[in-house]
């Protein structure tokens, strides 16, 4: 599973946001998505990936820094 | 500072019977009922198969799809019901000093379904974690601090809960407020959302709801008459814009009328049973406040809630403060019991019968019973009749009474 396309998807349908302004270079300010609203895309991710996201790793800026922190958990839980 | 009399001058409503205060009104005139059988799929395991629900409220007219997904209906309904009174006031939110603008709002439930959702994910479907959101959709103030929210309110903003009286007891106090000069305007009212699976099963078991009618389903709730048997459960928002006096006449408000009187107090002799002494108590206190004798009124919307025993002690309460010969109506015949928003939601109606000088129905109505033999406008509402003072009663689960009185302005 693609972690950005799912990303992607995650957050082009809970917010109507055209996938195109979902880059990686997106800060969740520019995409005008609080840090509430962050942790229900975490949520969301935790449950498409079958993760967990420590509490203390979700100070996230942009999409990449999500995009780094799931590939990186998601190939650490799966050992 | 001197005490200064307070303005009602915005109406909001979302109701079973209509989800503006112009059609609301006119459906409590027609005596059309928003009492219907449930049709969600969970009906078929309740022994009471009746609400008077909204099934027109479309979250999507109103907030864009992520903030409708964390917000609780109750939340939704409030917010919807302020904005439509801000409307109907004709308040400019850009110029005034939003520092002086406060919310009361009164819930019994708060976000009942999110509640719920919560413990059907836990313990049926052995989720292992909550949606992020549950706390902050669930929790009793969450209606009251999004209205604040959404609106840019930094005045006063609580939340009352106080079961069927809450709303009642939120626009007494919020009238408070701006007579006391602690703020100009208020928002007061109450929402309810609580007619999930779980709740209207716990209220099952207390044995107040009402059989079903068995030839329609529509007349079950029959306030005051000898066949009632119960309540019906229903959901809606009732807001109120209350506003300082001076204020309203200055920037030429329509104004519905002036509260004149509030009082609560609580029975402090059952749960669940009323008093005769605790609802007395609060129609007197109303009363004082207001320097009216209890001949001067015109109209008195009752709590009238359908339960053998409330109706009985209020119609022998109201004799006992107001006499045999003031108009009462029920109008939760027609919308049903909306716990913590039925209270404004009838103000609302006692208002619009002032604009209207005309009084709403208790529906329903077959044949007086013993000792409730007052004036209760059976089925059939009155037209071009003087409608200037108002009482609005209300009593709650818990003891807690809220009487307001409010007139028409010359």
């Amino acid at each position: 599973m693609d972690t950005l396309k799912t990303l992607q998807e995650i957050i082009s349908n809970k917010f109507d946001k055209p996938i195109e302004e979902i880059t990686m270079e997106a800060t969740f300010e520019s995409l005008e998505i609080d840090s509430l609203d962050t942790f229900d895309i975490i949520f969301d991710a935790e449950e498409k990936f079958g993760i967990k996201v420590p509490n203390d790793e979700v100070d996230i800026k942009t999409i990449a820094d999500v995009v780094q922190l799931l590939d990186r958990l998601r190939a650490e839980q799966a050992k | 500072m001197s005490l200064r009399c307070v303005a009602v001058t915005g109406l909001g409503v979302l109701s079973p019977i209509g989800n503006n205060p112009k059609l609301f009104f006119q459906n409590l005139m027609a005596g059309q009922s928003g009492v219907k059988k449930i049709n969600a799929p969970f009906a078929d395991d309740l022994d009471c198969k009746i609400a008077a629900y909204i099934d027109d409220f479309e979250p999507l007219d109103h907030f864009v799809k992520n903030k409708a997904a964390t917000m609780d209906r109750v939340t939704q309904f409030a917010v919807v019901a302020s904005q439509q009174a801000i409307n109907d006031a004709g308040l400019d939110l850009e110029k005034e000093d939003l520092e002086r603008i406060g919310i009361y709002l009164g819930t019994g439930m708060g976000g009942a379904a999110s509640i719920e959702e919560g413990y059907i994910r836990l313990y049926r479907e052995n989720a292992k974690r909550l949606k992020p959101f549950t706390v902050l959709m669930a929790m009793n103030n969450a209606a009251g601090s999004q209205v604040a929210l959404d609106f840019g309110f930094t005045g006063p903003d609580l939340t009352f809960c106080t079961a069927c009286s809450s709303s009642s007891i939120a626009i007494g106090e919020a009238m408070r407020q701006i007579r006391h000069g602690y703020a100009d305007v208020m928002l007061a009212g109450g929402s309810e959302a609580l007619l999930t699976f779980g709740t209207i099963k716990a209220w099952e078991a207390l044995r107040t709801l009402a059989d079903e009618d068995q030839t329609d389903p529509s007349k079950s709730c029959k306030p005051f008459s000898s066949d009632r048997s119960g309540l019906v459960l229903g959901e809606g928002a009732g807001i109120v814009v209350l506003e300082d006096m001076e204020k309203a006449i200055a920037r030429g408000a329509h104004i519905y009328a002036e509260i004149i009187g509030f009082g609560s107090s609580n029975d402090s002799s059952h749960v669940t049973q009323p008093s005769i002494e605790g609802q007395t108590r609060a129609m007197r206190k109303a009363l004082n406040e207001a320097g009216i004798q209890p001949s001067q009124l015109d109209y008195i919307n009752a709590h009238g809630t359908g339960t053998k025993l409330n109706d009985s002690t209020e119609a022998a309460s109201i004799s006992k403060v107001c006499g045999t010969g003031i108009p009462i109506s029920s109008t939760k015949s027609l919308h049903g019991h909306i716990m913590g928003a039925t209270a404004a939601i009838e103000f609302i109606a006692c208002m619009m019968a002032i604009k209207e000088q005309s009084l709403p129905p208790t529906a329903n109505f077959t044949s007086p019973d013993e000792g409730c033999e007052l004036d209760f406008i059976p089925n059939i509402g009155r037209k071009n009749v003087r409608v200037h003072t108002i009482m609005s009663n209300s009593f709650a689960f818990g003891g807690t009474s809220g009487v307001l009185i409010a007139k028409k302005i010359s």
